[in-house]
């Protein structure tokens, strides 16, 4: 079992409720999550969100990224006393959007710039990600001549110089093959481990990939009455601690016994939802 | 062989040699057309140099220069009143004034001119006045789209990153949809060609081609008419390759994933 300890809440939502024309779509969502702290090592934090379609992660995912406001309650980072505010924490589209006017070099300066204000120090840092990001090559193109793995990293590297070590990824795994997948849950991993306040939250529907790469898995769902018939507005059902269950910071987790158990657990109660 | 199958095939793309040779044998087309057709009524090409010979020494210079000065005014006071407006129509307050001004395209020209004249106070100016109007309805109609049709992803990447109101318009619409702008002027700057003509023939106190031409087709002077409408188009796509060099210079990335670039 690894050695480690919880420490300051990073990121909290608390009974946040949204309401479209009187419908209720989220219903007194609350969670948080908190540094994770390890002896002699760097640990970032990597939550998975899953739930199933439909079931209002979007409109949470908005309202944990400032873009949106929730009808009651509240999102908080780094213990400040206010709602959370576009910029603070960055978001990765699915579809990785960029600045299609710029080159990758100008939409990374842009960026970076945005909090840092002395340019030499803002230049460096940005060459200092496209060098381990392996996109030095690529600085001058256009997002559009870049590869789909080349832009996703592109998009990370964006909103990682921008926000305060918060980044939520829109389904960071769709339509990837085998080894894409392996590709981006070891960069997931490498970001979130970049720093020890870095914190990712990958929005998903793939729950093997988000539990391999997250260290807590949050289930979105509705309750349901006598009948078994939806009730309206839906709220994190589930909470699944994997440092707990020993099933996270293993290489090759996912062909160990207890974690394919650990899946199978998850899409039995993914099914219920 | 194959290559001659591609020409009629949908969707293929053609080499550059390809293209030149396929320009080159419809130019040839049309000007045997040209040359051969029977109908009294087409000038042959002979007689219409002829006719751009004697109308350069009455003077089609000069009255090109005064068309070309008073298209280019109307071309950039449109564009910059047009650009401002269909970016204002981030501002709810102003959709519905712009609204109304691309509504006011289906108005005719020659309604609008006694209310123009009451305000100018040249014929330069009335005449100014009515293109910027005639262009700036359709140029601000097609602006005020492509604002509209820009991705909400587009917004939403601007405020992750930090940016207040003013600057997202600034690098998603100003910035971003540079290369539309570009896209849109060139086709409005078009129609300002055709356009002049009318209002150069609404009124003629400085002359101008438009006038030229209105005067050589009251007296049915053919080969007069074609050799100044060759001018125009002389002229016309002259001022559209122009635009689109410069839409090349400021935005070279709007056509590296086109598929005939």
């Amino acid at each position: 079992m690894v050695s480690y300890t919880y420490g300051k809440t990073l990121l909290k939502i608390e009974n946040v409720s949204l309401e479209y024309d009187g419908r209720p779509i989220l219903r007194n969502v609350s969670a948080e999550i908190k540094d994770i702290l390890r002896p002699d090592c760097t640990q970032g934090q990597v939550v998975g969100f899953l739930g199933p379609s439909g079931i209002g992660k979007t409109q949470l995912f908005r309202i944990i990224a400032g873009l949106n406001p929730p009808t009651s309650g509240r999102v908080t980072v780094n213990g400040l006393d206010r709602p959370v505010k576009a910029g603070e924490v960055g978001v990765v589209a699915q579809d990785y959007p960029l600045f299609e006017h710029r080159t990758v070099l100008s939409n990374l300066l842009l960026a970076a710039n945005r909090k840092e204000k002395d340019d030499k120090v803002a230049h460096d840092k940005v060459l200092q990600y496209l060098n381990d990001f392996e996109l030095i090559d690529k600085a001058r193109l256009y997002p559009v001549q870049l590869s789909g793995g080349q832009r996703q990293r592109c998009a990370i590297i964006q909103q990682i110089l921008c926000s305060d070590h918060f980044l939520l990824m829109d389904e960071p795994f769709s339509g990837l093959d085998l080894l894409m997948l392996e590709r981006t849950c070891a960069l997931i991993q490498k970001v979130a481990n970049m720093d020890e306040l870095n914190t990712i939250i990958v929005v998903t529907h793939d729950v093997t990939a988000a539990a391999s790469v997250a260290d807590h898995l949050w289930l979105m769902g509705r309750d349901h009455d006598a009948k078994g018939t939806p009730l309206p507005g839906s709220h994190i059902v589930e909470t699944y601690d994997l440092i707990e269950r020993n099933l996270c910071w293993h290489p090759e987790i996912i062909t160990h016994p207890q974690f394919v158990e650990f899946v199978r657990e998850v899409k039995d109660r993914f099914r219920t939802l | 062989m194959n290559e001659a199958i591609e020409l009629l095939a949908p969707n293929r793309v053609i080499s550059k040699k390809t293209v030149r040779w396929l320009v080159g044998f419809q130019l040839l087309m049309l000007l045997s057309i040209w040359i051969f057709s029977p109908t009294v009524f087409l000038p042959k090409p002979r007689e219409v140099f002829r006719a751009l010979g004697d109308l350069w020494f009455e003077g089609l210079g000069g009255e090109l220069i005064t068309s070309f000065y008073l298209n280019i005014q109307a071309i950039a006071i449109s564009a910059c009143l047009s650009l401002l407006l269909a970016y204002l129509t981030v501002i709810p307050f102003f959709r519905p004034i712009v609204a109304l001004l691309s509504k006011l395209r289906f108005l005719s020209m020659v309604g609008l001119t006694f209310f123009f004249t009451l305000m100018a106070t040249t014929g330069h100016e009335l005449k100014l006045f009515l293109l910027v109007f005639s262009v700036s309805v359709f140029f601000v109609t097609g602006m005020a789209e492509v604002v509209a049709s820009i991705p909400k992803e587009k917004f939403d990447l601007a405020r992750t990153l930090r940016m207040g109101d003013w600057r997202v318009v600034y690098e998603v619409i100003v910035l971003g949809q540079a290369d539309k702008a570009f896209e849109v002027l060139r086709q409005n700057a078009a129609m300002g060609w055709m356009m002049l003509t009318m209002v150069e023939g609404i009124s003629r106190s400085e002359g101008g081609i438009g006038a030229m031409l209105l005067n050589q087709n009251k007296h049915f002077h053919l080969s007069a008419v074609f050799a100044i409408q060759l001018t125009i188009l002389l002229l016309g796509l002259g001022q559209d390759y122009a635009i689109g060099l410069l839409r090349k210079i400021f935005c070279p990335y709007a056509d590296l994933t086109l598929e005939r670039k």
